[in-house]
Parts: structure tokens; C-alpha cells; sequence
């Protein structure tokens, strides 16, 4: 114990002697620019590139990485606190929170810098990506309407096939129809194959797949009206969205345990070749490279039901950065991000991080299956973008109820009955709330 | 015939409670073994190789981990940190569990409370407080900032436990030191702080264990890569939507070494400290 003691004495007398040497205190260059970011695997492609920015322009730019994202939040919210934000920053939040950051005046409005040399910029960017950093004309939150960030990729969530599990299944290309969806997994079947893995034991994406088929069969107009209460979820056209479920189990188009999945289990499933489809966000690329270099798969939009209409997906910005409105050095962190949005830094960010760019230019610059990914962006919608959001318990219901059909439990009758008396109840709950709050 | 019968009970007796204890230790040991087996297998075969045993063992994700540029720094800030922290929430602790348990004051009782009551809140929640207040002293990115913020997170529960001890101590000794001369914190030195290893063993390994995992308090604090602990290391070794599990294991092997080192030089003084809590309890 002596020994030990002793040891641990020298021990504690070096750390402190070091930690009384090495004090650092916070160095504030107004000729610098500070950005602070949450992504691990962007980190150093963005230290590259701050690198061949000061090269060219000598401002220099110091990127520091803090993660896990609820880390990075924590410091946010505290820095926010004590006026002490970096130059660039990220608000991973929702859109509320967003705005209670610029009407606190933390985040510059980038409106007038985005149309300068003809909106340039803009133009240059995905509009997808730039409405998720855009507060509308008439926006709830009673911020100015502008846009108040950059977006540095995009993302959507698409279906995504193995070509050799595919040809495995003499399946010649990929289906276009919802019924030819179903003819594949039939013959994969066959072959010993399962078809689609998707991580359904998180409700968001059983949601994004239930309402991209609502938006196929019955247009946005009418989901929106749902969620107003004027439309119930026994209206034949919800019925059929949840018979697509019914319709997915019944025909074993689904891989056994879907609805307990997490997506970190269904992406092992489809990189190991465990089943020919997936329903997985575009950072698959980033993950199936790690699982299975050799994978060899493409990825389609969702098969419709309804050909008349246009598949839509969910999808917008990846990860935004906004700048500091209080910075000294704000038109410099601007300069660097419209430099960082550029045509070949986007390219560059791209190849590195296999993530999809925000900027539309950079698409023939990067491998196919990103741009694949990307060349939809189009037809990409998020319900942070729509007038109206389902309220949280009904959508919960709604999610699990389209478990409960998977699994057999319910029929999608039975389903659209039970969502719909759970409106009901809510929306009478809300329509209380209201008077109280008026009386 | 009887005394089979006694054998008999005693031995499946035994053999119940070996059984359960070795079933926990087995949960307890599986993880460890698991984070080491997958440290020794590469990114392809982590989730194909169901084998026990690795097929073939590679050793390039401990390579990986120690050329890291700044692991080195990293291990190195957290040795500073676990070694200051644990050393100050000693002296502190000790210091002031004694006069609690010893010293009459005005507002003792009151002051012992506020310390109790500290533990209640948990770490997260005092998170932008912390920062602030760090912010007002001026002690943001700095070492000694966030050695400040550990140490008194680890305080409370550490003069409960050894105020505790304190109060059980037989007080002879301290008055035969007192006859000899020695004054409170010559008592302090010489009698309660030999007498109290086994409870001192138990802290040092609590919080040791506490600052050598902590990183969240440390994102917010520093900002100076320079400065960050080992598990901000770790922590890059996971992308956003991908991980690199093999390397994270063996980097995870290898922050997890000098604690269990710790645990291992220290056991048979914590085994004692917490039968010792059990009997004066």
C-alpha cells in the first residue's frame, strides 16, 4: 500500500505541476474564422479543406469537431448562453428552436448574401436543401422571413436493391410498379432470398414509408387535410396505405422480425447480403463501403401504387450551418461557407465522406451511386417543411398500428379505426386546450 | 446417514452460490471479452466471425489506435485529469468528512445536508450552470477549469462515505495522539487518514473510474484538441452514421487497461471498504 501511495503522490504532483504549466486560455482572433461541427466523419475533409482555403485566401479557418451530437447540443446551448458562439456553428433542433436562436439574435439572416451576382448561390444550391434554412413569409414561429443557414449535403431516404441477389433471382432490372415490387420478392423467395429490411422498429422510418405512399395514392392536399382533422384514416385511400403493409406481410415481402428491427441491424442485414431491398437514408453508402466494400447494389425510388402521381420521398438538408450574427469576423465565415458550397468542395466533401452535396453542380463530379442518390432530390418533401404535422400521439398510433398489421394483429380496417378514434380523442383534447387558453 | 445428509446440503449448498456468483461474474467478464475479441478481427469479419475465438487475429486496429496522431495527448490529458481530480477530491473530501464528523460548528448539520443534497442533482442538469459559471472565472478551455468541475462533482458522495467511516472510528487513538501533542490536522494526518485507506480505496477507484470516462463535461469545457480526455479519442473512432467497431474496441481495450490495473492494485482495500460499510452501516 506504501508503494502504491507513493507512486500515486508522484503521479498526482506531475499532473498538477502540468496542469498549473499548461493553463490554456480561450484565444479570440478577430482574424479568424471558428467553426464548430458535430460530424465525426467530416471532420477531417473539412480540415483539409479549411487548410487549402487559407492557402488561397490567407483567412484562416479553425474547424473543431465536438461529438456525440447531444454533446455538441449541450455546448450550443451553454456557449448561447454566455454570448460566447463561434463565428460558424450548427442548430441540431427542431425548427422552434431554430427560430428562438435568430429571434434571439444568434444567427445572421443570409437572405441578401444569397442573391447576390444574380442569386447565384441559390441557384447553385438544391432548393430542398435551402427550405429546410428557410423561414416562409407566413411562418408560425413569427421569425423574418429569409433564410438563415447553409446547407453543406443533402439526404432522402430511397429503396435500395443488390444487383446480384437481383440477377441471383433472374430479376433482369429493378422494379417500377408496386406489383412488380411484389413479383420480385416472390421470385427472390424463391431462391432462398428475403426481400425488403428496413429498420421499422424506429417509427420515423415506417412513417417516411407510410407517407410516401399516402402522397402517392392520395396527394399531399389530402394528407394535409387528414391532419387538419377534415379527412378520417378510414377514408378508402388511407385504407389502402395500410393495405400495402397487410399486402408486404401477407406476401412475405418482408424480412422475418421487421418490425423490431433498428436500422443498424437491417443495414448488417442488407450489406452481408441478407436481403435483396432496403428502405435506408442515403449515409448507406458511408455505412454498406464499411460493412462490404465489394456490395454491389443501385437504389430506385419507392415503386408506386399510383403512376398517375409522382413518388414522393423524404429528404432535404443533411447538416446546415448557420453564422453568428454577433461575430466580428461574419462576413468572413459567410465568405467561407459560400467557398465551402462551391461546385468542387462540394465534390471533394462528397468523395470523401460519401455524402450527397448540397450543390446540384457537383453531381457529375461524384461516383453514380451518390449521384443516383441525389438526382431525386426533386422529389424530396419533410414534415418540417409542411403547413401541418400530425399530431405526436396520432402519428405514434399510426406507426404502431401499421406494426400491429405486419404482425398480424390487426386488419387495415381495424387499424384505420383505431387511428382514427385516437384523432378523435386528440383532437378533442386540443380543441379543449384551445377554449381554455381563450377563456 | 445424517452427516451425508449435512454434506450433501452444504455441498449443493455451495454449489448454488457458486453457481449464481459465477453466473454474474460471467455477465460481468462477457462484454470485456467480447470488446477484447472483437479488437483482434477486421471490419469485414466483426459481422460474419461468429466464432468464439477470432478465426485469425489481427492485430492492425491496436496499431491503428496507438499511431493515432493525438491518442498519445489524449491518454496523457487523461492520466492529468484522473490523477488531479481523484488526488483533490482525497484531500478535500477527507479534510472536510473529518469536521463533519469530529468538529462542532455553527451550521454543521445544515452545511453536511447541502453536500448530501448536491448528489441528487444529476450531472446534465448543471451542465449550463457549470459552464457559466467556469465562464464568469475565466477558467473556459483550460485544464484546471474543468480538474475544478470533476472535483466537485465526485465531493458529495465521497464525504458521505467517509464521514460515515469517521463516525465509526473508535476515537482512543486520536486521544492518545492528542496527549502526544498533535493538533486537528496532525490527527487528521497521522490517525483518521491512515485508518481510513479502505474507504480511501473505495473513492480513488470511484472516481478515478468516474474522470477516466467522462467526456461530455469535457466537450463543453475545452475547446483545445490539445486538452481533450482519452474518450474524445474513442469518440472518433465513430463516424455519424458509421463505425468502425474494431478499432473502436481495441482503443476501447486499451483506455479500459489502466483502470482495471487500478482496480486490480487497489482490490483487497475496497473489498474491505465495502464490508467495512456494510458492518458499521
Amino acid at each position: 500500500m506504501k508503494k502504491i501511495a507513493s507512486i500515486l503522490s508522484f503521479l498526482c504532483l506531475i499532473a498538477l505541476c502540468f496542469v498549473f504549466v499548461s493553463c490554456s486560455q480561450q484565444e479570440k482572433d478577430p482574424d479568424r474564422v471558428v467553426l464548430w461541427h458535430w460530424m465525426n466523419d467530416r471532420h477531417e475533409a473539412l480540415e483539409t479543406l479549411a487548410a487549402r482555403y487559407q492557402k488561397e485566401t490567407g483567412v484562416k479557418v479553425k474547424i473543431d469537431l465536438f461529438s456525440p451530437p447531444h454533446a455538441y447540443t449541450q455546448r450550443i446551448t451553454a456557449t448561447a448562453q454566455t454570448r460566447d458562439l463561434p463565428d460558424i456553428f450548427g442548430i441540431l433542433d427542431k425548427k422552434e428552436i431554430f427560430a428562438a436562436y435568430i429571434k434571439n439574435g444568434f444567427v445572421a439572416d443570409l437572405t441578401e448574401e444569397y442573391k447576390k451576382d444574380n442569386a447565384a448561390w441559390e441557384k447553385s444550391l438544391f432548393t430542398k436543401a435551402l427550405d429546410v434554412n428557410r423561414f416562409a413569409e407566413d411562418n408560425i414561429y413569427g421569425v423574418k422571413p429569409g433564410v438563415y443557414g447553409v446547407p453543406l449535403d443533402v439526404t432522402n431516404i430511397q429503396i435500395i436493391y443488390n444487383k446480384r441477389l437481383l440477377k441471383k433471382a433472374g430479376i433482369s432490372r429493378p422494379p417500377e410498379t408496386f406489383d412488380e415490387f411484389l413479383e420480385a420478392t416472390k421470385a427472390l423467395n424463391r431462391v432462398g432470398v428475403a426481400g425488403l429490411v428496413s429498420g421499422w422498429g424506429e417509427m420515423w422510418l415506417i412513417e417516411s414509408f407510410a407517407l410516401n405512399y399516402a402522397f402517392n395514392i392520395m396527394g399531399e392536399e389530402k394528407v394535409m387535410a387528414t391532419f387538419r382533422g377534415q379527412v378520417p384514416y378510414t377514408d378508402p385511400d388511407w385504407i389502402k396505405v395500410f393495405e400495402i403493409f397487410d399486402t408486404l406481410s401477407e406476401q412475405g415481402a418482408l424480412v422475418d422480425g421487421i418490425v423490431i428491427k433498428q436500422n443498424k441491424i437491417a443495414e448488417q442485414d442488407f450489406a452481408l447480403e441478407r436481403a435483396a431491398f432496403a428502405f435506408n437514408g442515403s449515409w448507406c453508402v458511408n455505412v454498406y463501403h464499411g460493412m462490404n466494400a465489394d456490395l454491389e447494389y443501385g437504389v430506385i425510388l419507392p415503386p408506386p401504387v399510383n403512376p398517375d402521381r409522382p413518388m414522393k420521398i423524404w429528404g432535404g438538408s443533411g447538416s446546415s450551418l448557420v453564422v453568428n450574427k454577433a461575430s466580428p469576423s461574419k462576413d468572413k465565415a459567410i465568405a467561407f461557407l459560400r467557398w465551402l458550397t462551391a461546385k468542387d468542395q462540394q465534390a471533394y466533401l462528397s468523395q470523401e465522406t460519401k455524402n450527397l452535396p448540397a450543390n446540384k453542380d457537383a453531381l457529375s463530379e461524384i461516383p453514380q451511386i451518390l449521384s443516383d442518390f441525389a438526382g431525386v432530390m426533386d422529389h424530396t418533401t419533410h414534415p418540417t417543411l409542411w403547413k401541418y404535422n400530425e399530431l405526436a400521439k396520432v402519428a405514434s398510433e399510426f406507426n404502431k398500428a401499421i406494426q400491429s398489421i405486419i404482425v398480424g394483429d390487426l386488419t387495415p380496417q381495424e387499424a384505420a379505426a383505431k387511428v382514427q378514434s385516437i384523432k378523435m380523442a386528440e383532437m378533442e383534447k386540443e380543441k379543449r386546450r384551445q377554449q381554455r387558453r381563450e377563456r | 446417514m445424517a452427516i451425508n445428509k449435512y454434506r450433501a446440503m452444504k455441498v449443493s449448498k455451495g454449489f448454488s452460490i457458486h453457481l449464481l456468483l459465477g453466473l454474474v461474474a460471467f455477465t460481468c467478464i462477457f462484454p470485456l471479452f467480447w470488446m477484447l475479441r472483437c479488437s483482434f478481427m477486421t471490419l469485414e469479419t466483426v459481422f460474419t466471425d461468429k466464432s468464439i475465438i477470432p478465426t485469425a487475429f489481427h492485430f492492425g486496429n491496436f496499431i491503428k489506435v496507438l499511431t493515432e496522431e493525438k491518442f498519445g495527448i489524449y491518454f496523457m490529458n487523461s492520466v492529468i485529469y484522473t490523477a488531479s481530480v481523484v488526488s483533490a477530491i482525497v484531500i478535500i473530501a477527507s479534510l472536510a468528512a473529518y469536521s463533519f464528523s469530529r468538529l462542532r460548528f455553527p451550521g454543521k448539520n445544515f452545511f453536511f445536508y447541502m453536500f448530501v443534497a448536491a448528489m441528487m442533482i444529476p450531472l446534465p442538469g448543471s451542465f449550463v450552470p457549470l459552464y457559466v459559471l467556469i465562464n464568469k472565472l475565466n477558467l473556459v478551455n483550460t485544464r484546471i477549469g474543468y480538474i475544478l468541475c470533476m472535483t466537485n462533482v465526485g465531493l458529495s458522495m465521497s464525504i458521505l462515505l467517509l464521514k460515515t467511516f469517521f463516525d465509526k472510528m473508535n476515537t482512543d487513538l486520536e486521544d492518545a495522539a492528542r496527549i502526544d501533542g498533535c493538533g486537528k490536522l496532525g490527527i487528521w494526518w497521522h490517525v483518521a487518514l491512515p485508518l481510513a485507506r479502505p474507504a480511501i480505496a473505495v473513492i480513488v477507484i470511484f472516481n478515478a473510474l468516474n474522470v477516466w470516462n467522462e467526456f461530455i463535461l469535457a466537450q463543453l469545457l475545452l475547446t483545445d484538441t490539445r486538452l481533450m480526455p482519452l474518450q474524445k479519442a474513442l469518440m472518433e473512432f465513430q463516424g455519424a452514421h458509421s463505425v468502425d467497431y474494431p478499432v473502436l474496441m481495441a482503443g476501447l481495450t486499451l483506455a479500459a487497461m489502466p483502470i482495471i490495473l487500478l482496480y486490480l492494485a487497489m482490490q483487497k482495500h475496497i473489498v474491505k471498504g465495502f464490508s467495512y460499510g456494510a458492518t458499521a452501516g
